[in-house]
């Protein structure tokens, strides 16, 4: 697993703004790939990714609803204590393409997902406030379900191809 | 660096319009969005008091994309227009975004009189070595020897313009080179880019997924500048010439003053009508 904290959280307010920035993150970048889909016709991928900044929404609004009573620390958006140049459970916008497959768009998801995992799960196991380590295990766990059920819609769409379809009006044309 | 007073009241997500950008999926474009945004909230801009300014290309599209005053010009010449904006208006916050071919071609010239001007503005530059609306062809900023494109089937053969010194010489007083792949330390430079006083230059590498798929491999090839001495402008030329092209961070910066003509009219436009008088 590699490193995702590039220092310790060290309160519990502190750990809820970066859990709210993670999530709405994620849930807006989910939201900007499903629209940019529909613009080039790849319509079952931006289904999906719409499903995923759906969820993104509700995990932003529990990480709110668990906010409420603190005031949450403003943080620039390069200060974040992930290691990584974006939040960690962000789909990486390279990574997209317009004929990506519903498999890819999986892939992506689950490779985020673990990255959101992990960034909790090192929180819990390096902060020396007890309070932040417990609130960022629980969210460990959650994320791990998501994790799993990634994986097992994954399998239903017995992925296997990882290569696109071929491009039958390339970019490149004459000129 | 300066942080804002408050927290700010506007999230990012609520600077962008609610036109979805075209872009190809995977283009380094998206990130420049998603950094001026960030940095619009974190400076805590209000939505009129901003106007970005662009010329064409799909680069320039930016404007388009974020909810605040904006003009999607003529092909080069964004920074005149934006130019006159900031004369009649000198209290907006002046952004210019374009690409390599907008800003380096075509508005060439504007560049280096922008430069000289030092008019408090911003100008970003997503350069992606190719001109991506219009399919594909070379730029100012591509290699002499890339061939993919059938106008320049031996590679163009000449040598790449020098954003970075061309600016430089030219008399810009903030210089900084970003990566599309950090959009974290993207928004950062661009805060600081807004910040000073004078026109800046953001050089910002930003990908082209569809005419240039190997520009993927910028993410292994980027790396900060090995110095930091800035406000030196014979370091800087020294840390730009000594330079792959990929290194980032801030080149430049140093306070000199800012042109801003004093709208003061000296005659009124009955007097001038009546010289044209024939
Ligand atoms: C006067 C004029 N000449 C040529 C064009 C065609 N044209 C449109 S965009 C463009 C270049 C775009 O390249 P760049 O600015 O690098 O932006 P990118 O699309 O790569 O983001 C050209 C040559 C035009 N629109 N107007
Ligand atoms: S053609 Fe290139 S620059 Fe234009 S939107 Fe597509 S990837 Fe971006």
């Amino acid at each position: 697993m590699s490193n995702l904290l590039s220092q310790d959280i060290e309160s519990l307010a502190e750990f809820l703004a970066h859990a709210l920035e993670l999530e709405v993150e994620s849930a807006e970048r989910y939201r900007e790939l499903a629209d940019n889909m529909r613009v080039h016709n790849n319509l079952e991928v931006s289904e999906l990714f719409h499903k995923l900044a759906h969820y993104g929404d509700t995990h932003a609004a529990e990480v709110e609803q668990r906010a409420v009573g603190f005031e949450l620390p403003y943080i620039s958006p390069w200060d974040f204590k992930w290691s990584c140049p974006e939040a960690p459970e962000s789909p990486c916008m390279e990574d997209a393409h317009y004929m990506m497959t519903k498999c890819q768009a999986l892939e992506l998801a689950l490779h985020n997902e673990i990255r959101g995992r992990d960034f909790y799960a090192q929180v819990a196991n390096r902060s020396s406030d007890p309070a932040v380590r417990e609130a960022a295990a629980e969210m460990a766990a959650e994320e791990d379900t998501h994790v799993n059920m990634l994986r097992a819609w994954v399998a239903r769409e017995a992925c296997v191809a990882v290569s696109r379809p071929p491009d039958l009006d390339p970019p490149h044309m004459p000129e | 660096m300066n942080a804002p007073a408050t927290t700010p009241a506007l999230r990012a997500k609520d600077y962008k319009s609610d036109i979805k950008p075209i872009w190809c999926p995977g283009c380094g474009h998206f990130a420049v969005l998603a950094a001026a945004t960030k940095a619009l909230a974190h400076l805590g801009l209000p939505k009129e008091q901003v106007a970005l300014i662009s010329g064409i290309g799909c680069s320039s599209r930016l404007p388009a994309y974020i909810d605040s005053y904006g003009f999607h010009g003529v092909h080069g010449r964004a920074l005149a227009v934006a130019a006159g904006l900031k004369t009649a208006r000198p209290d907006l916050t002046v952004l210019i975004a374009g690409g390599d071919g907008d800003g380096f071609s075509i508005g060439g010239n504007h560049f280096l009189h922008a430069c000289r001007r030092n008019m408090d503005m911003t100008y970003i530059v997503m350069d992606n070595e190719v001109y991506g609306m219009t399919k594909g062809q070379a730029s100012p900023t591509t290699a002499p020897e890339w061939t993919h494109s059938k106008m320049t089937p031996h590679g163009t053969g000449m040598r790449r313009f020098q954003p970075a010194a061309m600016a430089l010489a030219a008399g810009a007083t903030w210089i900084a080179r970003g990566f599309s792949g950090d959009p974290s330390e993207l928004t950062r430079l661009l805060v600081e880019a807004i910040q000073h006083p004078g026109f800046s230059l953001l050089h910002v590498l930003s990908p082209c997924q569809t005419f240039r798929p190997e520009q993927k491999q910028w993410k292994e090839q980027v790396h900060p500048f090995a110095d930091s001495n800035t406000g030196d402008p014979v370091a800087a030329a020294q840390r730009i010439h000594a330079d792959d092209g990929m290194a980032l961070g801030l080149i430049y910066a140093n306070h000199l003053p800012v042109w801003q003509p004093r709208n003061q009219a000296t005659s009124s436009i009955a007097a001038l009508e009546e010289e044209f008088r024939v």
